[in-house]
């Protein structure tokens, strides 16, 4: 069977390979469909990454809302993080960010955002994409065409509301690396840099339409290739790697070493149930098993949801702000109940120094109090689609005595290890995660690949 | 066939539409990448109107050039004239103007032109087109990604140089003339406010000059849309007034008792101007007055006459030594030396430095012109019913000379009679000259009856 895989249209938005895959069609329909959707009055805010193929995304989608009467206001460069900011700050109807994140440059994104500066709830992305695949959009007539604005405070009011929760004075006394990636992160921490007067260090902190530095991608691996060798010849508390948007982080310790991904929500989880104990934590199903240990030691719960940004979206709508100590995902991607619930990288990274300056201790230092896991991840290309009896199967064979979850995928768990294998949302891959205490349960992964691979 | 509404057309002359559901962005997008594909990933200046949907067709525009690897250089609110110059001048691979020039407000369309600025001929149209309709747009990466540049004040600059090679500024300045504009919140504008005044160094009297409001009157310039200039002229006892359309390329004329002008004698004064200044002959459409041969053979001109159109006669213009051309009717004059485009601003120098530089008035040099009486009108019609109503006339009149370039012309020792199919709408279109208001009417008449009784 042939698969695309230059194009994903899912709930969450449409993102591909620009021109292979996505559009100028597409971005113009899909900001149709989403001028045509909201329902409050307002104008809808949009913000764009680096990339090059943003300013073309970027004029598809001021064109069909203002089609549609909207008016818009361009932040231009901006985080998803700040345009999420500035909706609820400017009480749009609504926001467009057009980035790839974590993606190579020749992706790019549309993301969809509503009035509370959060991603579309389910039912609400499927509207959208009703109203996408019916092409009927509320185009008005010529004398009700909306108008473009600009705004260029966006950053400076995000940065007002970080200072009321973060102390800057307290941070910037820390020494901090930053690989911006060619991303946005740098037009916000440029800022911070001269209005806190913090020296931070960024390296790749030009905006660059394809030629970024590395890979976008949030993971040990790439701190290891830049930021990590970095760290001890600059003396440096700490250092932080950002993907294109912004939204996500992974971090080194002073010593230079690249912690784990899977390591950044069990950290903030740990400095949130410190001042917020017994709320809950929420993650999906393929996250690291330190965050029950973490939360069990702080008195907290965790709560496992599928894996993707929607279910967390869905899930967290169904408990008060106060209940939650922090929602997130093993790709270095929180949110926090202080900051509405926005995938913020830079609210992660203030976060974690603030950890380090309350308890007067290294990142290292930190980590090492953890209990030790060790994660074993695999993926298998999918070839056919009974997909239901792979996981049968699966259980059968390898589900002996342990508890099985079948909420995404299949997911087993013993008292010292456990898999999840599970079909990818994005990618026609099957996906096979094994962690284990202490060391790693390899047999248990090599069986599994094995039948994967036979079964896929 | 049933009748129907012509809210959209995708044609040899482009895109035009009633904007919200008829011109859409996605139209305007797709029209653009195909543009973008044929003029293969080169630079392609693009300008705008005043319309309220300007801005929307600009993003949708610049989207669908960037798609198709294209380099956007945005000039914002210009006259089509000054934007055709500026694509020949950059070397650009092309041009898009938004502007449904004359049609009401609530149109717009897509004006496309060449490397050379000028409109596209009937080849490249055509091969657009089907670009277009196979929907085989070039899908730029984003490492062929090439961005949007922003050019300001050059465009303007260009335009005003080239027209002013041709006229004595000093001369022009030192009188002071008082001219009354109309610039119908046009493209137009801030740039005719800043010629006429501080360029030309006229005493200027303008209405209608804010870019950010609608069009305060219908947005064809003529003798029953411009009171407000005629009063004008009359209340400020200017000189001469001037009446744009919303793209600043057609021109009309009051002159200095408040009396609009016939469009055909403007460009006759026009053309007496500009023919003493350059070598060339004089290129019109077949429907433009006879009183543009008075003045050719003044000068010991020749005068060729082409299809209705702009680009026809443009067409016409490149295939014979050319001084200036034009379509009477519509008031437009093409003066190649500054461009080959219809230019509001040239027509409006010509005409000012010929007041400056020569006794009269301009009641007065209109006066001097011979008289022709001219009648015209359109009918509802039929495409299809054409071809018999040619063979009726030309029957009704064998002593007559025949020109079938466009329609059928008819021409009489003392008149003529010209019936065409309009390009733009399901019209026929009848005009009739001669010396005599009778023999006019007569003319007009006598087409009129063939037409109910064939």
């Amino acid at each position: 069977m042939q698969r695309a895989k230059a194009l994903r249209i899912s709930p969450v938005g449409v993102r591909g390979i620009v021109g292979p895959g996505l559009t100028v069609t597409h971005a113009l329909d899909f900001a149709a469909a989403f001028g045509t959707l909201l329902a409050s009055d307002g104008p809808v805010l949009i913000g764009r990454d680096p990339r090059s193929s943003g300013q073309m995304l970027r004029s598809a989608a001021i064109s069909a809302l203002l089609a549609c009467g909207r008016d818009v206001i361009d932040l231009g460069i901006v985080s998803t993080p700040v345009l999420q900011h500035a909706i609820r700050r400017l009480n749009a109807a609504g926001g467009i960010s057009l980035g790839a994140s974590h993606n190579a440059a020749e992706w790019n994104a549309l993301k969809f955002l509503g009035p509370a500066g959060t991603y579309l709830a389910s039912s609400e992305a499927g509207e959208l994409l009703d109203i996408y695949h019916l092409k009927k959009f509320a185009f008005v007539e010529w004398n009700q065409i909306g108008k473009l604005t600009y705004s260029a405070d966006a950053i400076d009011t995000y940065l007002d509301d970080l200072a009321r929760i973060f102390d800057f004075e307290k941070l910037r006394k820390f020494r901090v690396v930053v690989d911006c990636c060619n991303g946005t992160s740098s037009t916000i921490l440029e800022r911070v840099r001269d209005r806190f007067g913090w020296p931070l260090i960024l390296i790749n902190a030009r905006l660059e339409g394809s030629a970024f530095a590395h890979e976008p991608e949030t993971s040990a691996r790439m701190v290891g290739s830049q930021l990590g060798p970095l760290i001890q010849p600059l003396q440096a508390d700490a250092g932080f790697l950002f993907d294109a948007d912004a939204d996500r982080i992974a971090c080194a310790t002073s010593r230079g070493e690249a912690l784990s991904e899977e390591l950044i929500l069990p950290l903030v989880a740990d400095g949130q149930l410190a001042k917020f104990p017994g709320r809950i934590v929420l993650t999906n199903l393929s996250t690291t098993a330190l965050v029950d240990d973490v939360a069990q030691k702080r008195g907290g719960e965790v709560v496992r949801v599928p894996v993707g940004r929607q279910a967390a979206i869905d899930a967290l709508s169904s408990f008060r702000p106060e209940q939650i100590a922090v929602a997130g995902e093993g790709t270095g991607a929180v949110m926090l109940p202080q900051f509405r619930f926005v995938y913020d990288g830079i609210a992660a990274m203030l976060m974690i120094l603030t950890i380090m300056a309350d308890r007067g201790q290294a990142l290292h230092e930190i980590v090492a109090g953890f209990p030790k896991f060790a994660m074993l991840k695999g993926e298998v290309p999918l070839k056919q689609m009974r997909i239901p009896q792979l996981y049968t199967e699966l259980r059968e064979a390898f589900g002996d005595e342990g508890r099985a979850n079948t909420l995404d995928g299949l997911r087993v768990d013993w008292p010292d290890h456990w898999f999840h294998v599970r079909v990818s949302q994005t990618e026609p891959i099957v996906r096979v995660i094994c962690e284990g205490r202490g060391e790693a349960p390899q047999a248990l992964f090599d069986g599994l690949m094995e039948q994967v691979r036979r079964l896929a | 066939m049933s009748k129907r509404e012509h809210l959209l057309k995708i044609g040899v002359s482009g895109i035009r539409g009633v904007v919200g559901g008829f011109l859409t962005p996605g139209l305007a997008c797709e029209f653009a990448q195909a543009f973008g594909t044929y003029v293969d990933k080169g630079r392609v200046v693009l300008g705008r109107d005043t319309r309220s949907s300007g801005e929307m067709l600009e993003h949708a525009v610049t989207a669908g050039l960037l798609a198709a690897g294209c380099e956007v250089i945005q000039v914002g609110i210009l006259p089509t004239p000054t934007i055709q110059m500026y694509v020949a001048a950059i070397g650009a691979a092309g041009g898009i103007a938004l502007t449904a020039s004359h049609n009401p407000p609530e149109y717009n369309a897509l004006k496309l032109f060449n490397h050379e600025g000028l409109f596209f001929n009937h080849y490249e149209r055509a091969e657009l087109l089907d670009l277009y309709h196979q929907s085989d747009f070039y899908q730029a990466t984003n490492e062929e990604m090439r961005g949007v540049q922003v050019h300001h004040d050059r465009p303007m600059a260009l335009h005003l140089e080239r027209v002013l090679k041709h006229v004595d500024l000093a001369g022009i300045r030192a009188r002071r003339l008082r001219v009354a504009l109309d610039g119908v919140n046009g493209a137009g504008s801030h740039m005719s406010v800043y010629f006429l005044r501080e360029v030309l160094g006229c005493e200027l009297h303008a209405i209608s000059v804010d870019p950010t409001k609608v069009f305060p009157r219908e947005a064809e310039p003529r003798p029953d849309t411009l009171g407000d200039l005629a009063a004008l002229v009359r209340r400020e006892r200017c000189d001469i007034g001037f009446g744009q359309d919303p793209d600043g390329d057609r021109l009309a004329v009051c002159d200095e008792t408040g009396h609009v002008i016939d469009n055909d004698d403007a460009l006759a004064l026009v053309a007496d101007a500009a023919l003493e200044r350059v070598e060339g002959d004089v290129v019109v459409n077949l429907t433009t007055s006879s009183v543009i041969d008075a003045v050719a053979q003044r000068h010991g001109r020749r005068v060729f006459r082409t299809a209705v159109g702009e680009a026809n006669v443009v067409e016409g213009m490149q295939s014979v030594r050319t001084a200036i051309g034009g379509e009477g009717s519509n008031g437009g004059v093409i003066f190649p030396a500054v461009h080959l485009c219809r230019d509001s601003y040239t027509g409006m120098a010509f005409l000012l430095n010929r007041l400056a530089n020569s006794p009269g008035t301009v009641s007065e040099r209109v006066a001097d012109l011979p008289t022709f009486f001219r009648r015209s009108s359109k009918v509802a019609f039929e495409h299809g019913r054409l071809g018999p109503l040619m063979q009726s006339l030309e029957a009704a009149y064998p002593e007559a000379q025949t020109n079938r370039a466009d329609g059928l012309k008819l021409s009489f020792p003392d008149g003529w009679i010209h019936v065409r199919a309009s390009n733009t709408e399901p019209l026929l279109r009848i005009a009739a000259e001669a010396t005599s208001a009778s023999r006019a009417e007569q003319l007009q008449t006598a087409v009129e009856g063939l037409l109910r009784s064939s």
